[in-house]
């Protein structure tokens, strides 16, 4: 790993305003889990880190019924999994993050740093789509907000600009009827990341969907929602039939990433019976 | 390139250190202060025989500069027999078979006290979940989740 100076800056700001000093040669630091790896296989080898540690007012996750939820970008995956308030009105937000990785890497590493370092194969940002999350970004000239859509760009790229960093993240009060099942296929059980994950978030009225928002992650370069199994979906009862259908539509609607660790055609036949499952169980319908 | 100087607690003990700002928390731990029982085996955040407590919380601490952990305590496998004296956790390895070239067992038994501290009756899937991040290439691992089950029956009764 290549020297490096380690700033600790003690606002936002004036983290925001040490990035711009050097702004090619610098990095914002949270848990380290993402880039300690890249900075020790040389893939990055910035000269400066700027700690997040220090900043209080990234920390932290409050509910509100009228304002819905905020995660600081300092929560680390495993306070996430087991906050009472994300437990009880995000229930696939709080599954989800219970099975990140590993234990240790739940204990540090944080949610703003999974969603700044864009790598494909992880789990919070597709998830965070589906619940319609939307981050705020704190930079030179005040805040501003984008949805995990419009932040998340291409590979380990995102829409951050010079000097910005994520202080939290956003996510809509849940409604009645507002059902989530988050969902993910390993390679091998020994394998941390997921090869492919599906969220499916629905809002149920009377016997049919009148929202629906179904996002496949891991398995396209960013997490990619399929608008026309979304429309299929609210447009037809809930049955074994129109499970089938909807999950059709998902595996056909992503163009799947092709490399060493599966072939578009495997991933994408592992979306369809991931998704299958996955709305069968949403609507409590027995699969043969 | 930055150096700093960091006060940590470590097994109970104030320690102050100059460290680079690019000394992992594995490297200082074994090199600076002669603590080996953390093992480096990957280096690359999969295999835990580099687990550490860091304030309490679970880490592997080749992910981690030892800066970060600076003001925090910090807990390693040196910390755990009293004197001669062998924690139940490690006596429960070596009586149940759960080891045999060693080289995983300081991370293994750092994330089995992690794992009785928040959950004292582990079911044999919580167990299995637990060590989720920690490799072993000789056991198979069946008599480590074993030595765990015991551990916990010593540590916390039936
Ligand atoms: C063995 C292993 C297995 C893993 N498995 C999974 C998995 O199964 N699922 C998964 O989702 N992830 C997985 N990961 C990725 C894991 O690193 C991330 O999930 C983690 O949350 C990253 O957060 P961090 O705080 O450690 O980020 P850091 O390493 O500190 O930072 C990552 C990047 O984000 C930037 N950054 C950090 N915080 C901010 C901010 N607030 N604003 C702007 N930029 C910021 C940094 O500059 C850096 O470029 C795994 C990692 C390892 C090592
Ligand atoms: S040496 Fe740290 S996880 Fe392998
Ligand atoms: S006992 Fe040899 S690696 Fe586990």
């Amino acid at each position: 790993m290549r020297d490096f100076d380690f700033l600790e800056p003690a606002s936002a700001a004036e983290a925001s305003r040490m990035l711009l000093d050097e702004p090619e040669e610098s990095r914002l630091i949270a848990g380290g889990t993402a880039l300690m790896l890249g900075m020790r296989q040389r893939m990055l080898s910035p000269r400066r880190l700027i700690s997040l540690g220090r900043l209080e007012a990234l920390r932290g996750i409050d509910f509100d019924a009228k304002e819905g939820l905020r995660i600081g970008a300092l929560t680390r995956h495993a306070e996430l999994a087991a906050d009472p308030a994300v437990q009880t009105h995000y229930p696939m937000l709080a599954s989800m993050a219970a099975r990140v990785a590993n234990p240790q890497v739940r204990n540090q590493g944080t949610l703003g740093g999974n969603l700044c370092y864009a790598d494909p194969a992880t789990d919070p940002p597709g998830c965070l789509m589906a619940l319609d999350a939307q981050v705020v970004i704190q930079g030179p000239d005040g805040e501003r907000r984008l949805t995990i859509e419009a932040f998340l760009v291409d590979y380990y790229t995102t829409a951050l600009e010079p000097g910005e960093l994520i202080t939290e993240i956003r996510l809509p009060p849940p409604a009645e009827g507002d059902r989530g099942h988050y969902a993910r296929h390993l390679r091998t059980a020994a394998e941390h990341r997921p090869l492919v994950n599906l969220a499916a978030w629905v809002r149920q009225r009377g016997h049919g969907c009148e929202a629906a928002r179904l996002v496949v992650g891991a398995s396209t370069v960013v997490p990619t929602r399929v608008p026309q199994a979304e429309a299929y979906l609210m447009a037809h009862p809930p049955s074994e039939a129109t499970v089938d259908a909807t999950a059709e539509l998902i595996a056909s609607g992503i163009t799947p990433l092709s490399d060493a660790r599966g072939s578009a055609a495997y991933r994408r036949e592992m979306v369809r019976v991931i998704a299958r499952r996955s709305l069968a169980h949403l609507f409590a319908l027995p699969l043969e | 390139m930055s150096e700093h100087r960091i006060e940590v607690i470590i097994n109970g003990e104030p320690v102050t250190a100059r460290v680079p700002a690019r000394r992992l928390l594995s490297d200082f731990l074994r090199d600076d202060l002669g603590l080996t029982g953390t093992k480096r085996g990957c280096e690359t955040g999969i295999c835990g025989a580099c687990s550490v407590m860091v304030d309490g919380r679970l880490v592997k601490s080749c992910l981690s500069l030892a800066v970060q952990a600076d003001g925090q305590p910090i807990d390693t496998i040196e910390g755990l027999a009293d004197g001669e004296t062998l924690h139940p956790i490690q006596e429960c390895f070596i009586n149940g078979g759960g080891l045999q070239c060693g080289y995983c067992t300081p991370g293994f038994v750092m994330a089995t006290c992690a794992l009785l501290a928040a959950n004292p009756r582990p079911t044999t899937d919580e167990i299995r979940q637990a060590l989720n991040g920690n490799l072993c290439r000789c056991t198979g691992y069946t008599q480590i989740v074993e030595s765990i089950h015991h551990a916990a029956e010593k540590l916390h009764g039936n």
